[in-house]
């Protein structure tokens, strides 16, 4: 480097305290966040995850309670089964928690961004999955598929990008089952969103952006062998040379070409250069001086320096440090290995694919 | 709609039209994640439209109570939802809801339901028109806003009219005379030029070429225009070394000098008055020109790249090495 950047440290317990805050509760200014709640939790868990902090902070009483609340939110119906994002449509009074919920309307399906969401959740807090419907999930992945390619949230809604056909790909590779995809479908849609830049729209014909880029890379890499559409070797450079671009002067980086940078996007596209092999070309140090200056006093970290935290940018942020850890000797920047692809813990990957595949009988 | 304004105090629990209803509160076990502090006046109405759910019901007042939610939840998928079915069922004016959606719109930009409500509300008006006004005010609150960018692609791609079509790039160059940096106008103008599914003759291809090198001469560093002129080439498969003589006047540190009376080469035009120079982007360009020419070319890529690391653009050091072994190994392999 040819500035030696003075990094502060990773205040790693605020952030952790930062989110089990809000696991427990929500102020009423976040009520936008009711049909995403599945996966504020998400971020939360992460964070206690990445830092290594979860035996430390959920007691076991929490634990039990937390995997019963995540179960209640599988429900199989018409299309399928899946999780939704928390119970704010069900309409039946006392849900049983002991087998499965069903919908019979089409406002209280499963979500699949939420199902995926879920499913990370449930690893994390080392649920054994015997509560899994697994043809109902495939069924649901089915469901969302549309002609072009692409994934809606829910069934029928027409509302697909690319986050949703990401979390087709997560979902089917935790499975370990592809069958609940059309991969050749979803592939033809995937390609309609790479952009002249060499990153990926959310949608085709839209501009370039870190998140979906990320989304589209690792559904390239996500899938198997006889199903993989890999980028062509000038496809790479040009996509890599875009990724690195996004770093700007602050040390960190922009989701869009000229836009501020945004902690959020650190891991959108460090994450995407990892999964392409050119992690290290990026200055680790900056992106880390660069978090370190949106870490809120009281804990979190938000998308810019002098904004509020919130548990999205706090998971993500950290998710991007254990990627590309900066050069330092200070411990503090030290976090639990990641799985760039599925976007968790080494660990709780590992005990998801271990536990949420179909058993052989 | 004033009834409908969530200010309005009265719950839908004190509303004699509601008592034939009953209401459904949420489920949550006994500790559950993330709960949301509700304001009374969410869950009273959010328990009316889960009991409208549960039972089916569609009618003019299931519009008003939607309508209190997604004010109060602009995010309240479900809602928006039921409140479309709930549009068709009963006949309503598609135009009415079209008026109440500018303004929600405009309210909750960033919002995703909002601009879907938008698209499935124009799918079935079929009159995308006016909506390209509607878009170009909507970005005066956020001229970078992506629904709002995405929602005007699909409407063009969606109904591919030629007089839609024929008002892009004039709009395009008022954004882009606002702030020539912004890059959602840029990948507008790409996608209006190079992807209607007709091909962009060789005429086209110039005029791009020299829109680009105007802007980059206003304001050369700016990567949204070197992007734009990366793309032209490469779509058009047009060799990088075609822009050498235009790149090499923003490779050295001062601006070329100009007589008064010095006719105006359009190919190839001068950093404006003031211009930071030297330039990255054209230094990056220029040695991927010199890169292209295999290993006769090596040694003239290579300083570039080492000035770029050690100089102009130090943050991507790395990078600008990696290049460097990338394209040395290159040249010994050939």
């Amino acid at each position: 480097m040819s500035k030696p950047v003075v990094i502060p440290p990773l205040t790693q317990k605020g952030h952790a305290a930062h989110c089990n805050r809000c696991l427990a509760g929500l102020p009423a200014s976040l009520l936008d966040l009711d049909g995403s709640r599945m996966a504020i939790s998400f971020y939360c868990l992460g964070t206690l995850d990445i830092t290594g902090l979860v035996d430390q902070k959920i007691t076991d009483t929490d634990r039990e309670s937390w995997k019963e609340w995540i179960w209640d939110q599988q429900a199989g119906g018409v299309y399928g089964s899946g999780f939704r994002p928390g119970p704010f449509m069900t309409t039946t009074e006392n849900q049983p928690s002991q087998h499965l919920a069903t919908y019979s309307n089409d406002y209280s399906t499963p979500h699949i961004i939420m199902t995926y969401c879920a499913l990370l959740s449930l690893a994390i807090l080392r649920d054994d999955f015997t509560k899994l419907d697994r043809k109902g999930l495939l069924q649901f992945l089915r469901s969302c598929q549309g002609a072009d390619g692409s994934f809606s949230t829910i069934p029928g809604a027409g509302d697909g990008d690319l986050r949703m056909t990401y979390c087709a790909f997560a979902i089917s590779a935790l499975l370990n089952d592809w069958s609940g995809i059309d991969a050749p479908r979803a592939f033809a849609y995937l390609r309609r969103c790479r952009t002249y830049e060499g990153g990926y729209g959310q949608s085709p014909t839209c501009e370039a952006i870190g998140g979906p880029t990320y989304c589209a890379l690792a559904s390239v890499y996500l899938a198997p062998p006889h199903l993989a559409m890999p980028l062509t070797p000038a496809e790479r450079k040009q996509t890599t040379r875009w990724l690195l671009q996004t770093q700007n002067e602050t040390g960190g980086l922009s989701g869009r070409t000229g836009k501020l940078a945004d902690a959020c996007y650190c891991f959108w596209c460090s994450a995407s250069l990892d999964i392409l092999g050119d992690r290290a070309l990026l200055n680790t140090p900056a992106m880390a001086a660069f978090l370190a200056s949106c870490q809120f006093n009281f804990g979190g970290i938000a998308k810019a320096p002098g904004t509020t935290p919130d548990p999205y940018h706090t998971y993500l942020s950290l998710a991007a440090v254990a990627i590309a850890p900066p050069e330092t000797e200070d411990g503090s920047w030290r976090l639990q290995p990641l799985n760039t692809l599925i976007n968790a813990t080494t660990d709780t990957v590992k005990w998801a694919k271990e536990h949420i595949p179909a058993r052989a009988y | 709609m004033s009834a409908n304004d969530p200010s309005d105090t009265i719950l839908f629990a004190e509303r004699p039209e509601w008592a034939d209803l009953t209401p459904v509160s949420q489920y949550e076990n006994i500790q559950p994640l993330a709960p949301i502090f509700y304001k009374p006046e969410y869950k009273d109405a959010t328990d009316y439209f889960r009991g409208v759910v549960k039972i089916g019901e569609m009618s003019p007042r299931v519009l008003a109570l939607t309508e209190t939610i997604i004010r109060l939840n602009p995010a309240h998928y479900s809602a928006w939802q039921y409140r479309y079915q709930t549009l068709l069922a009963t006949n309503s004016s598609l135009s009415a809801e079209l008026e109440l959606t500018n303004e929600l719109t405009k309210a909750y930009i960033k919002t995703y339901q909002v601009w879907h409500h938008r698209r499935l509300l124009l799918t079935k008006l079929n009159d995308p028109v006016p909506e390209l006004a509607f878009i170009e005010d909507a970005l005066t609150l956020d001229a970078k806003n992506y629904h709002t960018w995405s929602y005007r692609q699909w409407l063009l791609a969606h109904y591919d009219r030629a007089e839609m079509w024929a008002g892009e790039l004039p709009f395009v160059e008022r954004l882009l005379e606002e702030d020539v940096r912004n890059n959602s106008a840029w990948h507008h103008r790409f996608f209006v030029v190079f992807e209607r599914g007709a091909e962009a003759g060789e005429d086209i291809v110039k005029r791009e070429l020299a829109f680009a090198k105007e802007k980059i001469a206003l304001a050369p560093n700016n990567n949204s225009a070197w992007n734009y002129l990366r793309g032209v080439l490469d779509h058009s498969h047009v060799p990088y070394a075609s822009q050498t003589a235009f790149v090499k006047l923003y490779v050295s540190a001062s601006a070329p000098q100009t007589g008064t009376d010095e006719v105006v080469d359009l190919e190839n035009p001068l950093p404006a008055q003031g211009a930071e120079l030297p330039c990255a982007a054209a230094i990056e360009f220029l040695a991927d020109i010199y890169e292209a020419e295999g290993k006769a070319g090596l040694s003239r890529a290579v300083p570039l790249w080492k000035s770029l690391g050690d100089e102009h653009d130090t943050i991507r050091k790395k990078y600008w090495e990696y290049r460097i072994r990338e394209a040395t190994a290159a040249a010994q392999t050939s």
